[in-house]
């Protein structure tokens, strides 16, 4: 079976599945970034994201024999990064995090005091991004994974829900929350 | 960039998505996985599809409803095949219906097998039961043929003597308001065979008018009264016959007759 560009996700998986090794190549090649920013994102370590980034890929390739289409390829990839992550997290304790079955969850630290910032310091458009970076990384985890999620993922609030297990209020709440604090964030950026 | 731009594209409770937000974050950097790493993935993906390949059991499962489909509607098809040979074959084993009809189940028209089967049977054989007749009737036609017999046997010839002339009318009439088991016309078969039978008779026949008129001119001779008594109970018998019952024809008893007596029988 040959495939082309405007193959889906779920068709190249099925290619991959029956032996084609390029389909695979094609399909890396779409999600691999996105897939590393958001394990790079939460785990704020380079190292461990691509450990987790590699355990993902592997994963997914031992799978490959009993792969059906039960959801979106980009669902099915980030629920075996969730896992991943979730498996790292209670492996590496000592990191201070909230519980991710919190919504809400506080923030590890605190946000900068505006009044620090030099009020003349131009934000362009690359600070205004390091600092939404930072907001990012101060959310809590379940909040954070939403966002990423439906920034890296492309990710609808029904398939968050699907990915990380949840119900679809709470998916939705976890997104809520992470926009209106970082818009709280970068409004008090002046 | 303003930061009234982080608040455009969504009010403040849209959280499914925010333009600015979006347009923030696309900013940000675009870090990508380390080249080592793309290579030790895309090779253990090939090594994966090298080392087992295709597996079989998907191809199976694959097919494995349209084998199932086709295996179904072969087996039903040959299925309906075989029943039709079947109930074919049986259709032509069975019997004609005509053999196995009930007695009473047979149609109306019997009088003309009846008489087609008068002419195969002699006679003096007694006929078989006819085909719409109940079987009583087959009990009684020996009774009655009995009864008949025994009229015919006795000699009875006629009238008895009590009898007069006046009375001479009056079998005659009776005769006539016979039912019509006394009335039934024999074939012209029956009557050659029957003449045939009486041949030795024909002279006594064609003595037989100037008989009867001497017999109807004078009273009668006396005969026994059990002759017109035996006479009276085979017409009686006759009578009580079934109508058209016609397993006794109407000459019967009278061959063992002289035709003179069955001229004073008529009379």
């Amino acid at each position: 079976m040959s495939w082309s560009a405007e193959s889906s996700d779920e068709e190249l998986m099925l290619l991959y599945r029956d032996g084609e090794a390029a389909a695979f190549d094609a399909l890396y090649a779409r999600h691999k970034g996105g897939l590393y920013r958001y394990l790079l994102r939460q785990c704020r370590d380079a190292a461990a994201a691509e450990e987790l980034f590699q355990d993902v890929w592997t994963s997914l390739i031992r799978a490959r024999a009993g792969y059906t289409v039960q959801a979106k390829f980009t669902t099915y990839l980030y629920r075996l990064a969730h896992n991943r992550l979730i498996d790292h997290y209670r492996k590496y304790s000592h990191v201070a995090m909230v519980s991710f079955d919190s919504e809400e969850g506080e923030a590890i630290t605190e946000l900068p005091d505006a009044r620090e910032r030099p009020a003349d310091d131009a934000l362009d458009a690359r600070r205004q991004a390091g600092r939404l970076l930072e907001l990012i990384a101060e959310l809590p985890e379940v909040q954070r994974e939403a966002f990423l999620l439906q920034q890296e993922g492309g990710m609808s609030v029904e398939e968050i829900a699907y990915a990380t297990g949840v119900t679809r209020e709470t998916a939705k709440s976890r997104l809520r929350y992470a926009m209106n604090r970082l818009r709280h964030g970068m409004r008090e950026w002046r | 960039m303003a930061l009234n731009e982080i608040n455009q594209g969504g009010g403040p409770g849209d959280a499914e998505r925010d333009p600015g937000l979006d347009r923030l974050y696309r900013a940000t950097g675009r870090e990508e996985p380390p080249a080592h790493l793309d290579a030790a993935i895309l090779a253990a993906a090939r090594r994966e599809v090298g080392a087992r390949p295709r597996p079989l059991s998907s191809t199976v499962h694959r097919w494995r409803v349209p084998v199932s489909i086709a295996a179904v509607v072969v087996l039903s098809v040959s299925l309906v095949a075989l029943v039709r040979e079947e109930g074919g074959d049986q259709l032509m084993q069975v019997p004609p219906p005509a053999s196995v009809e009930p007695p009473d189940a047979r149609p109306a028209p019997a009088a003309p097998t009846a008489s087609e089967m008068k002419q195969s049977r002699p006679p003096a054989a007694v006929p078989a039961p006819p085909r719409r007749a109940p079987r009583e009737d087959a009990r009684d036609a020996p009774v009655a043929l009995g009864k008949m017999t025994d009229g015919f046997a006795s000699g009875a010839a006629g009238p008895t003597a009590s009898q007069g002339a006046g009375e001479v009318s009056a079998p005659d009439a009776a005769v006539r308001s016979q039912p019509r088991a006394f009335q039934d016309v024999p074939s012209p078969a029956e009557r050659r065979a029957a003449a045939a039978e009486a041949s030795p008779s024909t002279e006594d026949s064609t003595a037989r008018a100037p008989a009867v008129a001497e017999r109807r001119a004078a009273p009668p001779a006396s005969a026994p009264a059990t002759e017109a008594a035996g006479a009276r109970s085979t017409m009686q018998a006759r009578k009580e016959a079934a109508p058209g019952d016609d397993r006794l024809p109407v000459w019967h008893g009278y061959e063992k007759e002289p035709p003179q007596k069955w001229l004073d029988r008529i009379a």
